[in-house]
């Protein structure tokens, strides 16, 4: 090719690079989507092959693996609908402060929200590291900051802005670019009440009895967390807060779309005083799975118009 | 060199470290091949012909990772294009600087370069990301973290990616003649460069 030979088209070539190096993103923005969408289009036939054959040879990190096929649906149905118990408990609580408070009350958000199957085709590689790339985009509905699930309630992460019509970008939740999370740790049951909640009616009145009392003795806490890499994200609580390794913590923030309340974040890993400060404490989260290991994913998407409770019953891909 | 071998193989490269590397992750590390196949263009290709594939490798970089901008409800991606180009091109550089006293038709040479050559592209990718975020950017491209963590995350990633780039090298020195370098004949020598007109 005669343009190789020529230095001078060479060092405008380079000079254009460092030119476009040195421009801010808003200069890029309105063509860079678009001729990164033409040069990723032949490599996606290949990534979709590779993605799988990748599975192959490292098992992606799902939820409940090595279970029968059965027993895992179950244990997946079960989370999700905890999930959505969880969720409409936050609900339940943030309308009845409202109430109470007799000055600000707001109709709920009758935004409804649909499962989207995605596969996840490229993550990990390179720099920046860490955003995932999965082959649903616009075009199936996707938008920006919708929630990104495993296993039925696991929070992994959140949709990033500027996708196109068949890719979009996932932001893990571990990822310090996913900004402070507010979260509430929800204490596990010390005496197994969880575990007498599906008996018979002696056994839901008794279940009701432990979880009034489990409730008047460990409460909900408050806390925000700052992703810190690796799965783990930081918090820091007053000291009085009775908070325990192996706690379940919910995301509970008002930033996030509503489809994403109440999901899981993952338990409390660690927690203990902070050295520079005596009145506060810090606990350590730990994801419960690990977003640089999941092969399919699932978006929440936002459906406009639908009640809460009137999402699809399936994945719709 | 011929370039309609290169842009396949580096398409295939490129896919690979997308969607395939990362089964071969140890501790949150992924090897990549794409310094393999530059350090590999770097050593036998005329000047020119490294610089160019390294700005096509940076390019097709850029367009894989985009960065994270302000939105309106979550954080934006954003390509932005040429961070990668220059790093690329940086990488390229420090292997054709280097390549007069190396023994290129080894295939630890190889891995070495490409070793040097991610290295050296990490370096100046985030010596951009760093001065770019004094000014342009909301979070730094590199990621979360300081850019010396990165730069230390890098290196492991470089030392990984020579390790593994070492089967491939052999593949890639197996096919040398498929390449049209100028400067990988068989008795290669000044005179022979200069009657090569296909760069």
């Amino acid at each position: 090719m005669p343009f190789v030979s020529s230095r001078r088209i060479l060092v405008i070539a380079l000079g254009g690079a460092a030119l476009l190096s040195a421009l801010p993103q808003s200069f890029q923005t309105p063509w860079s989507g678009t001729l990164a969408g033409v040069l990723w289009a032949p490599l996606v036939p290949g990534a979709s092959a590779l993605s799988w054959a990748r599975d192959r040879v490292r098992a992606p990190a799902e939820p409940y693996q090595g279970l029968p096929e059965e027993l895992r649906a179950a244990r997946e149905d079960r989370d999700q609908l905890q999930g959505e118990l969880d969720a409409a408990q936050l609900r339940v609580g943030q309308l009845e402060r409202e109430l109470g408070e007799l000055s600000g009350y707001r109709p709920a958000d009758r935004a409804g929200w649909q499962p989207r199957l995605a596969t996840v085709i490229e993550r990990g590689a390179g720099r920046p590291a860490g955003l995932l790339g999965i082959d649903v985009g616009t075009a199936q509905g996707i938008g920006e900051a919708d929630p990104v699930v495993v296993g039925g309630n696991q929070i992994i992460g959140m949709i990033a802005a500027g996708g196109a019509e068949n890719r979009s970008w996932v932001i893990p939740l571990d990822d310090r670019r996913c900004g402070r999370i507010d979260a509430i740790v929800r204490p596990e049951a010390a005496d197994g009440a969880s575990d007498a909640s599906g008996g018979t009616a002696a056994g839901g009145k008794k279940a009701d009895k432990a979880d009034k009392a489990r409730n008047g003795t460990r409460t909900t806490v408050l806390v925000q967390l700052v992703p810190q890499g690796n799965r783990t994200l930081v918090g820091e609580l007053e000291s009085p807060a009775n908070v325990k390794p192996g706690d379940s913590v919910l995301l509970s923030d008002a930033a996030w779309r509503t489809a994403a309340q109440g999901m899981r974040i993952g338990v409390v890993e660690s927690e203990g005083a902070l050295d520079a400060n005596p009145l506060r404490r810090r606990i350590t989260v730990r994801m419960e799975s690990d977003p640089q290991r999941q092969s399919r994913v699932v978006v929440k998407v936002r459906v406009s118009g639908q009640g809460q409770g009137t999402r699809g019953t399936g994945a719709a891909k | 060199m011929r370039w309609w071998v290169f842009i396949p193989v580096l398409a295939l490269v490129l896919t690979m470290d997308a969607a395939f590397m990362p089964a071969f992750a140890i501790g949150g590390h992924v090897p990549q091949l794409w310094p393999l196949l530059l350090a590999f263009v770097a050593l036998y290709a005329s000047r020119g012909a490294a610089l160019w594939a390294a700005m096509i490798v940076g390019v097709w970089l850029d367009a894989m990772h985009p960065a994270l901008g302000v939105g309106a409800e979550a954080p934006r991606a954003v390509t932005v294009f040429g961070p990668h180009v220059l790093a690329c091109a940086a990488g390229a550089w420090c292997v054709l600087e280097t390549r007069t006293w190396l023994y290129r038709r080894n295939v630890l040479t190889v891995a070495f370069s490409a070793f040097n050559c991610a290295l050296l592209a990490s370096l100046a990718f985030i010596a951009i990301a760093g001065i770019r975020v004094a000014y342009a950017d909301p979070s730094p491209l590199w990621g979360g973290g300081s850019g010396g963590a990165a730069l230390g995350s890098d290196l492991v990633d470089a030392l990984y990616s020579a390790v593994i780039a070492i089967l491939p090298a052999w593949g890639l020195q197996s096919t040398l003649t498929v390449w049209g370098f100028a400067t990988a004949g068989p008795r290669f020598a000044g005179g022979n460069r200069m009657n090569r007109g296909n760069d």
